[in-house]
């Protein structure tokens, strides 16, 4: 008995040690690769946009906010502003109000409802570059499938050359975003229409719910928090993509499709003018961590509320 | 009776509704994908036909073989390098990067994820919650001192540069999920397992690992699919070593081969999407116990 005794002392001290040191073990690779290959060049970001720097000279001089205030007054930015705003709008919108449609298609009993769920997929399978591709090629001008279809239908006489144009240009390029992001929300909302227990609708039917009341008080609000994180992550792509607008446009016509994150990249890439690179990349930064700092907290309230 | 025909008509509508929305799904999914197909088994001539022509008249196979065999052996011995002969390679880079990143990610997440899940110590809240952070940052801002910093490291246009900077960028969601995983499994196996006298590890390889087997699996998956889809990292701190930048270049030459161009994006995509729809039902569940349970 004393030497059971003594064996779960011996444990529980062990387990004591134990705790102590291992998950800053187990943690290490991961927060150590993240200090040097993200955190630190933040800070280096950070460092650049108050400094004015001479890649040819090799000097780099302390400016203070100079390159924000030359940002800010600067029709070039604003512009940007304007153009990610528009295109930030249809990427929000698209892919929600769709995604929301094919996840409650796809909930419903039906043939081909697996061919579907499958094909659903396939956008959010695809490389954003090979989405832009593809893009391309329905809007092409010369023969691109849109204007093939719509000559096809009898509905025009002479092709389009859509990108030729800033409105549709912007558009083009928005719905190529939204196209992929459609499929991803889709798959959430659709995963959580899933969870809904038949029972809440069968008890709605036998209260007298109708097919409104049923959707608007058992499904919208089933749906709520996933709705709200979809919105989320669309809002965060709104404002950080790049690859698929850049293999369409790269900004251009003109700057009809100049979001701030090809902004970023032109001051950065073409210009060579890293201070001000910087500077949008902060802002850019905080409009996402904004963003974000409302997700992380959405996520803490429903830990509280689930857990 | 009038009931029974008002409902047999109610169903009879509520299948055409389902019907067209399933035709609208087919077609907004279909039609720029089955449009690059097409494209790719044209011959080039057969492209501007106006209308097009929507079945290929003559299909062939000559694109893929252009872009597997790199065109040497269609222009014969003189031109050692044809338009793709950089495809293939840079496929088998891809390959390459998106696995180890696989693993990397998973070793490293996975042990974090499961210090977050199992421990309590000091700041570990904070911790995390600054990890998560780091997946909203705009990775376009970082390029500069993150190329200076891999010059340093002599990374600069290889491969493990590309690994690193991946596999470091999709930590946050792995951990994100896999710490999700973790807490849904029981600890009390866990803890017997630990009283029983087996070391953590132990616990860990024998309790815990088979039971988060599937959470694993989603996480892997997602991590491949990042990698092999990842464009700005590879664009610039590489020469074009993997498919995506390579995909860019050819679509900015003078004369675009579009034929060829929709022959290399379909290869190019099928082992994203062939691992999408293997791993579908982990994938759908990886993605919403990250996104939506949080």
């Amino acid at each position: 008995m004393a030497s059971a005794e003594l064996g779960k002392a011996k444990a529980q001290q062990r387990k004591h040690w134990d705790r102590k040191w291992i998950p800053y073990v187990l943690l290490a690779p991961a927060l150590i690769t993240i200090f040097v290959i993200i955190l630190s060049p933040l800070a280096t970001t950070i460092f650049y946009s108050f400094s004015n720097i001479d890649l040819i000279r090799d000097r780099t001089t302390f400016v203070g906010i100079d390159n924000y205030i030359e940002l800010f007054s600067s029709r070039l930015f604003w512009k940007a502003v304007e153009v990610n705003l528009k295109f930030a709008a249809i990427v929000v919108t698209v892919p929600t109000l769709i995604g929301l449609f094919f996840a409650l298609l796809l909930v419903e009993n039906f043939m081909g409802r697996s061919i579907g769920r499958t094909l659903l997929i396939l956008p959010w399978a695809l490389p954003w570059i090979v989405v832009g591709l593809l893009w391309n090629w329905v809007v092409n001008a010369q023969f691109g499938a849109l204007n093939g279809l719509l000559y096809t239908l009898g509905l025009i006489d002479k092709y389009i050359p859509f990108m030729a144009n800033e409105d549709w240009a912007l558009v083009f390029t928005a719905l190529a975003s939204a196209w992929r992001q459609t499929s991803f929300s889709a798959i959430l909302l659709l995963a959580a229409l899933q969870t809904i227990p038949e029972d809440l609708y069968d008890a709605a039917k036998v209260d007298g719910a109708g097919v409104r009341a049923r959707f608007r008080f058992i499904t919208f609000a089933w749906l709520r928090p996933t709705l709200t994180i979809v919105l989320l992550y669309n809002v965060v792509l709104g404002f950080l993509q790049f690859d698929a607008v850049w293999i369409m446009t790269q900004g251009g016509p003109g700057d009809a499709t100049m979001l701030i994150s090809v902004l970023l990249y032109r001051y950065t890439f073409i210009n060579f003018d890293l201070g001000m690179g910087a500077a949008v990349s902060n802002v850019l930064g905080l409009i996402t961590m904004g963003v974000g700092l409302i997700f992380v907290r959405l996520i803490y309230r429903s830990h509280t509320t689930y857990a | 009776m009038s009931r029974s025909y008002r409902e047999s008509q109610h169903a009879i509508v509520r299948k055409l509704v389902t019907y067209f929305a399933f035709f609208c799904l087919l077609f907004w999914v279909g039609f720029p994908v089955y449009y690059m197909l097409i494209t790719s088994f044209m011959d080039s001539h057969e492209l501007g036909a106006k209308p097009p022509n929507w079945i290929p008249s003559q299909p062939t196979i000559k694109n893929y073989r252009e872009v597997v065999v790199g065109e040497t052996a269609i222009r014969g011995a003189h031109s050692s390098h044809g338009e793709f002969s950089r495809m293939m390679p840079a496929l088998l880079n891809s390959a390459f990067v998106s696995v180890a990143v696989v693993f990397s990610n998973l070793i490293i997440g996975g042990s974090a994820a499961y210090a977050f899940s199992r421990f309590d110590f000091r700041l570990s809240r904070i911790v995390y919650l600054g990890v998560l952070m780091t997946r909203v940052l705009p990775a376009l801002s970082l390029i500069v001192p993150l190329f200076i910093i891999l010059r340093k490291l002599a990374l600069i246009n290889t491969l493990w540069a590309l690994i690193l900077t991946y596999t470091i960028f999709i930590l946050p969601l792995t951990i994100w999920i896999l710490r999700e995983y973790f807490d849904t499994l029981a600890r009390d196996i866990e803890e017997m397992a630990l009283i029983d006298g087996a070391t953590r590890w132990q616990a860990f390889r024998m309790v815990v690992a088979p039971l988060a087997v599937p959470g694993l699996i989603a996480v892997g998956v997602m991590s491949f699919m990042e990698a092999w889809s990842e464009f700005f990292f590879a664009l610039t701190l590489t020469n074009s070593l993997t498919y995506p930048p390579l995909l860019m270049s050819y679509r900015n030459l003078a004369q675009v081969n579009w034929n060829g161009l929709a022959a290399a994006t379909t290869i190019g995509v099928l082992p994203p999407v062939t691992v999408a729809f293997v791993f579908q039902r982990y994938l759908v569940r990886g993605l919403s116990e990250g996104a939506v349970k949080g």
